[in-house]
């Protein structure tokens, strides 16, 4: 990793402040974890071993007994299918829809073209939650209430500015010359779309839809309104186990782990997108 | 590959030849295809964004209640009175109270710890480093509602680990003992939750705007007797503060609409003590069937919260112009 010290100031650095800064750093990793680590320590510890006064800092029965009785829960296979079906029509549809909008941005200069721009990066301020009243009554009308695909079209109005944004960035990245240069060896506009932007940009498809499933899976408040228990994902999931019936805190830590695998990998997978896509260019700007 | 890395848009200027019949044909075409591939996105946007955003304001001056709903009937019109009941009332002046104090309180820390966080990630060793960016990425990809989850487990009055650990020290006790009977212990859990799982994007988006700072200037400085808050508040910090600007707006938006900690925290029936605008707007409206009621408060957080908008749109708008 000798690429991160590049830039690492070295003139007047004392041995002491060394040690001291790397103690610190090593025991903020420690603290920053330690919330993470009690809930798989939880997820494996036998119930009674949960329900001590005494915790245990590593189970002293390790067990998959929460994981099988989460993933045995009534709803909990119900909700993984839903959650699942719900995030692919919501990221499907928004890297359609946003891929043009981002060809446009990107690839045209035309009159409206920043009012454009203003107009997603505005919306996605919006607070969602504070729409929820009106968007609530406006599926009800159109009988979209308990639907996977009502709660799939407001997800996807929530993934479409971040879709348009980011892949406006990956768009711009292209040069144009490829583009001017097949348009001069005869290639229609549609053609350069075709056999030029769409593969190279690829990767950038790729990365925006991981960040899309990730915020559709995390959501929980806007499906928790609009659809009863049956057509919950599984953060709705989590939220409604740990009100009805008491807390079972080994389930309900061994369902929290399962429901972040994917996130988890995903996000681990793009992180690097996902600092840049919200602050892109700010230290330059 | 980002839009940081993307070359500036120098088009040569096109020859100008006299506009002929077709010339003009094309040059309308190159307007209207981009209209037609950005159509989508503004319909969509339209009519699940504006739409209810305008739905909202009407119902703002309505009085929606449960009947309203049921039976389809058009609400009665009341003019300000929502407004003027929220305005008047006193418990909704606390929840303002609330959530702006928790917003600049948790704001600070978290900015101030991030900043502290990614000035100490340039100075330890590479491993250390490594191990500083790993613990804070798994943080950060944990769903908020996990996370919620997990401090609702490690401050469990009667099995949470937090209340052993802090019965260990002598003198001290902590058995049993309830963190959210008094709503400073319970809004520092809630503040410490959100400031813990709001360090890891502030932490390493500001240490990546650190590699932007030259090492030489620093140097430079150094030898020359700055001491290190010097360095920092004439160097350092004068080179970070668009990016600061940034990430500072975008916490406060974030915490300003805090929802899910406090609604997990208090098993989805946060008190009178641990409401904040968002979960107040959403209990009247949902809980209460008071939807106008609801809406009105939402739009007050909307307008306050635009006040914080301008300057990220403004940046953001910054960034769009160059590429």
């Amino acid at each position: 990793m000798a690429r991160h010290d590049e830039g690492v100031v070295t003139v007047g650095r004392s041995r002491t402040g060394t040690f001291f800064a790397n103690t610190t750093g090593i025991v903020f990793g420690l603290v920053m974890l330690f919330p993470v680590y009690w809930v798989l320590n939880t997820a494996f510890k036998p119930d009674s071993e949960v329900r001590s006064f005494t915790p245990t800092f590593l189970p002293a029965n390790p067990t998959l007994d929460n994981f099988k009785s989460a993933l045995g829960e009534e709803l909990f296979i119900p909700a993984m299918i839903n959650g699942l079906i719900i995030t692919a029509m919501a990221v499907a549809a928004a890297l359609v829809v946003g891929f043009l909008a981002a060809l446009a941005i990107a690839r045209f200069q035309f009159y409206g073209r920043k009012a454009i721009i203003l107009v997603v990066l505005a919306v996605q301020l919006v607070p969602f939650l504070a729409l929820l009243i009106p968007l609530f009554l406006m599926m009800q009308r159109a009988q979209l209430t308990n639907s996977l695909v009502g709660v799939a079209l407001v997800y996807l109005v929530l993934l479409l500015p971040y879709t348009v944004w980011t892949l406006r960035g990956f768009i711009s990245g292209i040069p144009r010359e490829l583009d001017e240069a097949a348009m001069i060896d005869g290639c229609s506009r549609p053609q350069v779309f075709w056999r030029i932007i769409l593969p190279l940009t690829g990767p950038g498809l790729v990365a925006t839809s991981v960040y899309g499933f990730i915020q559709a899976w995390n959501e929980f408040i806007i499906i928790n309104t609009l659809n009863s228990p049956e057509k919950q994902n599984l953060m709705a999931w989590l939220l409604y186990n740990q009100t009805e019936r008491g807390t079972a805190w080994g389930p309900l830590m061994a369902g929290a782990i399962i429901t972040s695998i994917p996130v988890v990998v995903f996000f681990l997978l793009i992180q690097r997108n996902i600092a840049t896509g919200l602050t892109a260019g700010a230290v330059k700007g | 590959m980002y839009a940081v890395d993307s070359p500036p848009e120098t088009q040569p200027a096109p020859p100008k030849p006299q506009p002929t019949h077709r010339a003009r044909r094309r040059n309308r075409s190159e307007t209207r295809v981009p209209w037609l591939l950005s159509l989508p996105t503004l319909l969509i946007l339209a009519a699940l964004l504006a739409y209810p955003l305008y739905r909202m304001i009407v119902l703002s001056f309505q009085n929606m209640r449960l009947r309203e709903l049921i039976t389809g009937l058009t609400p009665p019109w009341v003019g300000f009175e929502q407004y003027t009941k929220a305005l008047g009332d006193g418990v909704f002046w606390g929840v303002v109270a609330r959530t702006a104090a928790f917003t600049v309180v948790s704001v600070t820390v978290s900015v101030l710890l991030g900043l502290s966080i990614a000035l100490l990630m340039r100075r330890v060793h590479a491993k250390v480093r490594i191990f500083m960016m790993i613990a804070m990425m798994f943080v950060w990809a944990l769903p908020q509602l996990v996370a919620a989850q997990a401090f609702r487990w490690l401050t469990d009055s009667d099995f949470g680990v937090l209340n052993y650990l802090i019965d260990k020290i002598p003198g001290v006790d902590f058995a049993n003992h309830s963190w959210f009977v008094n709503p400073w212990e319970g809004w520092a859990v809630i503040t410490a939750l959100v400031v813990w799982a709001g360090i890891p994007f502030l932490a390493i988006s500001l240490s990546a705007g650190l590699t932007q700072v030259p090492k030489e200037l620093l140097e430079a400085a150094t030898v020359d007797g700055a001491s290190s808050w010097q360095s920092l508040r004439n160097i350092t910090l004068p080179i970070l503060k668009p990016l600061l600007t940034i990430v500072t707006t975008l916490s406060v938006i974030w915490n300003f609409g805090l929802f899910t900690q406090n609604w997990a925290l208090r098993d989805g029936h946060p008190e009178p003590v641990y409401q904040t605008l968002s979960t107040f707007s959403y209990t009247q409206a949902f809980g209460q069937s008071r939807y106008s009621y609801g809406s009105a408060i939402a739009v007050i957080t909307v307008v306050l919260m635009f006040g914080v908008m301008v300057f990220y749109i403004r940046q953001m708008f910054k960034i769009g112009e160059v590429d």
